[in-house]
């Protein structure tokens, strides 16, 4: 069974800018999908689709045999459901998108106080539920490499710092797939490592994740499957050694020419 | 010029939007003119009826000696509020003295918020086309204001033609300075008037001989200050609404103030009694 | 002639007077003014297009055309809310105060404010805080709009709602951003309360104003103005110290 099945996602902006036109994959639980493109391409606005922050024109998104969304339906649109069914995603911001009024550990726990609050029973155990997701937050700081940077605020901390926050942040609410945007792109190059690692480690544990990236040497170590997109279409997909060892696609080789540290 | 006037038709509903709302929240001003406001016809009501409906009679003043003024203990007195206090008294309703800006007292006694203005007002035209006036109970001369030292050059009106004036915008006595063709200054207040001589800002000042007894000269505020010669001679009178019968009303409290004394005995009591007229 | 040893306790109690009429309106003021403004700069940027889906289908039928993008941006509330913001900040506030006293008992032929001070009092707090709230809505309305959409974003994928997007994420950047040029406002509010006088409200100028026009015996003197001066220099110096202060302690974070 896939976790996340999309059929046929069109998007046009402006009136005549097609974004994307028709894409259509699925995943499977604890796949890793590296998707790779110039820019323009619209892997930015598949990603936006997926976590609800742009509404498609056309197409269906399905997560665990759910339709979430369905451009047909508009049952499937509801404003109030909208939030919930964000939460199936996670998504990691180029530019970290931390807030910063609150200390690494409250951008961590910010989101999942806030949740819990809404349940039933969070007046009769405010302390346990705290406790819990105070650990909870702790534990993911600490995975990520932030042991002793909890208290720092967000301007405290260097890029790469703020991005591993961000990345425990979306990691916090437990989505079903986290998304990262370029997550290195905003980053000074000798800062892109220690975030590359604590991807990689997602990896390892088997996260289910779409990474947008143009780190391709990185997305042919970390992925289990590589999509090139080109002009809102999907040009071609497949293991990593296929689609940088073996290009089919007139399009992908030129792509790929441009990236000469890709053998 | 469609759009222009929609656009201030726009601006006055946002302006008396705001009043409304106001109006709802404050509850305490709505109360007091709510009788007023229960009248079917409201126009046709006699000022004299809806003064006597709420009870109180609003005068308009200004600080002023000696016709309104305040005495130690903050309570308005003087030979006008002495008189209002006693007109209010012969109709059976209460006083309340009220300060306004000089400039706005037609707009504040035609938009009801005083029921009079008492207050040493000289009864020129424009007075009298605006409001509805007593008979006049005092006499009053516009009075020219120089420093002393300089006082004997300004004798006549002729010596002072070159003289630079200060005189209260709309008074009397800027229209007798302008009639003569002098240059004049107008500013906000006769008190202004004399600040602008005190400071030298303006050669001269017009004022009220009433007012000028009680501010200019020996044992005033004004020392350096005096006055010489009068523009014109003139009278005071009292403002009501337009076509209020509350005139009339005081024209009959003043004839019998007068005959029994009582007129003469306050004006003493604030040394004006050579300025009162025989009612 | 008084001595300055016997006119100065009456001035110093009439300035008193004058300055908790001052003191009154700047804190009534401040009090409407701050979340009526609020709720204005939420006017202004309504988005609410109820011909939106007319002037899409419109575009979707014949092509985009003036009609369609007319029907697309027609957004009424915040059109509204821009013309009157437009109205009173485009005109003098002394003008305000006129209209909005005199206007009742002129046109409606009743005088809701009442004659008293405390009618001038609730007229000139109307026209106050109607007016500072047009001001300050513009200045919440470039400190909304000038936290990034990120922040927005960031919270939305965070499965937050809109309010709480708003109240736990948004509104302190917001303040952030605001206390500066908020401050200048409100040192403006200052020494604005004195336009009340216009309408008679006995404030901190007209009671020192007094003593040059002639009042309580004393007359012709300039020393009560400075005076009067050296109130609003001590409210607006302790103003200046706490608005700096709230700056510093909003000093932690950058935004």
């Amino acid at each position: 069974m896939s976790v996340l099945r999309i059929n046929n996602i069109c998007k046009t902006f402006d009136k005549d800018t097609v974004v994307l036109r028709g894409i259509d994959f699925s995943m499977e639980k604890g796949e890793t999908v590296a998707i790779i493109g110039s820019s323009g391409s619209g892997k930015t606005t598949l990603l936006r689709c997926l976590n609800f922050l742009t509404q498609p024109d056309k197409g269906q998104i399905t997560v665990n045999d759910e339709v979430l969304f369905d451009a047909a339906d508009p049952a499937t649109q509801k404003e109030r459901e909208i939030r919930k069914k964000r939460l199936h995603f996670g998504l990691v911001f180029q530019n970290f998108n931390l807030f910063p009024q609150y200390t690494a550990l409250e951008n961590v726990m910010l989101a999942s106080e806030l949740l819990a609050k809404e349940q039933e029973d969070y007046r009769h155990n405010k302390k346990e539920i705290h406790e819990r997701l105070l650990e909870h937050a702790k534990q993911l700081l600490t995975d990520v490499g932030l042991k002793d940077k909890m208290g720092h605020y967000p301007h405290q901390l260097s890029g790469g710092q703020q991005q591993r926050v961000a990345i425990a942040r979306a990691l916090a609410l437990q989505p079903d797939v986290l998304c990262f945007d370029e997550p290195t792109s905003a980053l000074d190059p000798e800062l892109t490592g220690e975030v590359l690692k604590v991807i990689k480690g997602l990896a390892d544990q088997n996260m289910t994740m779409i990474i947008v990236t143009h780190e391709m040497a990185f997305a042919r170590d970390v992925a289990d499957r590589v999509i090139f997109m080109d002009g809102g279409v999907i040009v071609e997909q497949g293991p990593p050694q296929e689609v940088f060892g073996n290009p089919k696609h007139e399009r992908t080789i030129q792509f790929l020419r441009g990236y000469n540290n890709v053998g | 010029m469609k759009k222009i006037i929609a656009l201030l038709l726009a601006a006055m509903m946002v302006l008396s939007m705001a009043a409304c709302s106001a109006e709802k929240e404050e509850s305490a001003p709505v109360e007091e003119s709510a009788p007023a406001a229960e009248a079917p016809a409201e126009s046709a009501e006699s000022d004299l009826d809806y003064v006597l409906g709420k009870g109180k009679l609003v005068v308009g003043i200004t600080d002023f000696a000696p016709m309104d003024y305040k005495d130690e203990n903050g309570e308005w007195i003087g030979f006008d509020a002495d008189m209002a206090r006693g007109f209010a008294e012969s109709l059976g309703v209460e006083v309340e003295f009220v300060e306004i800006e000089w400039g706005n007292k037609i707009l504040e006694l035609d938009g009801k918020t005083i029921d009079c203005v008492w207050n040493g007002m000289t009864l020129t035209d424009e007075v009298k086309s605006a409001m509805e006036c007593s008979n006049a109970y005092c006499n009053n001369a516009q009075v020219v204001i120089v420093p002393a030292a300089v006082a004997d050059q300004y004798q006549t009106v002729e010596a002072c033609k070159d003289l630079v004036f200060a005189a209260e915008e709309g008074s009397a006595g800027e229209a007798e300075v302008l009639a003569l063709g002098y240059e004049c200054t107008a500013v906000l207040a006769q008190s202004d008037a004399l600040m602008e001589v005190a400071s030298g800002t303006s050669d001269a000042a017009v004022i009220d001989s009433l007012m000028a007894a009680a501010m200019v000269g020996e044992g005033t505020g004004y020392e350096d200050l005096t006055y010489t010669v009068g523009l014109n001679s003139e009278e005071y009178g009292v403002g009501f609404r337009k076509g209020s019968e509350l005139a009339q009303k005081l024209n009959e409290y003043f004839a019998a103030a007068y005959a029994d004394g009582s007129m003469m005995a306050a004006a003493e009591t604030y040394g004006v009694q050579a300025a009162v007229i025989a009612q | 002639m008084t001595t300055f040893a016997e006119q100065f306790p009456i001035v110093f109690q009439a300035l008193n007077v004058g300055f908790i009429q001052t003191l009154k309106l700047f804190f009534v003021t401040l009090i409407g003014a701050l979340p009526l403004g609020l709720i204005i700069s939420f006017g202004s940027m309504s988005s609410w297009a109820p011909f939106a889906r007319i002037g899409r289908r419109l575009a979707a039928k014949n092509g985009p055309s003036k009609k369609s993008t007319f029907f697309v941006e027609f957004k009424p509330i915040s059109l509204v809310v821009k013309l009157v913001i437009w109205v009173v900040r485009g005109t003098p506030l002394m003008l305000q105060l006129l209209i909005i006293y005199y206007f009742p008992g002129l046109v409606w032929k009743n005088p809701v404010w009442g004659s008293g001070e405390s009618g001038r009092f609730f007229a000139a707090s109307v026209a106050f805080i109607f007016n500072y709230a047009c001001y300050f809505s513009e200045i919440y309305r470039g400190g909304i709009q000038g936290v990034p959409v990120g922040q927005t974003e960031a919270g939305q994928v965070l499965g937050m709602t809109g309010t709480q997007i708003f109240f736990k994420v948004k509104l302190l950047q917001m303040v952030k951003r605001i206390v500066p040029p908020m401050s200048n406002e409100i040192i403006t509010l200052v020494k604005d309360t004195s336009l009340s006088r216009i309408i008679a409200l006995q404030e901190l100028i007209w009671a020192g104003n007094a003593f040059t026009k002639g009042s309580q015996g004393i007359s012709g003197e300039i020393w009560p103005l400075f005076f009067t001066g050296f109130y609003y220099l001590v409210f607006s110096g302790v103003l200046t110290l706490l608005l700096g202060a709230l700056e510093r302690k909003l000093d932690y974070f950058r935004a």
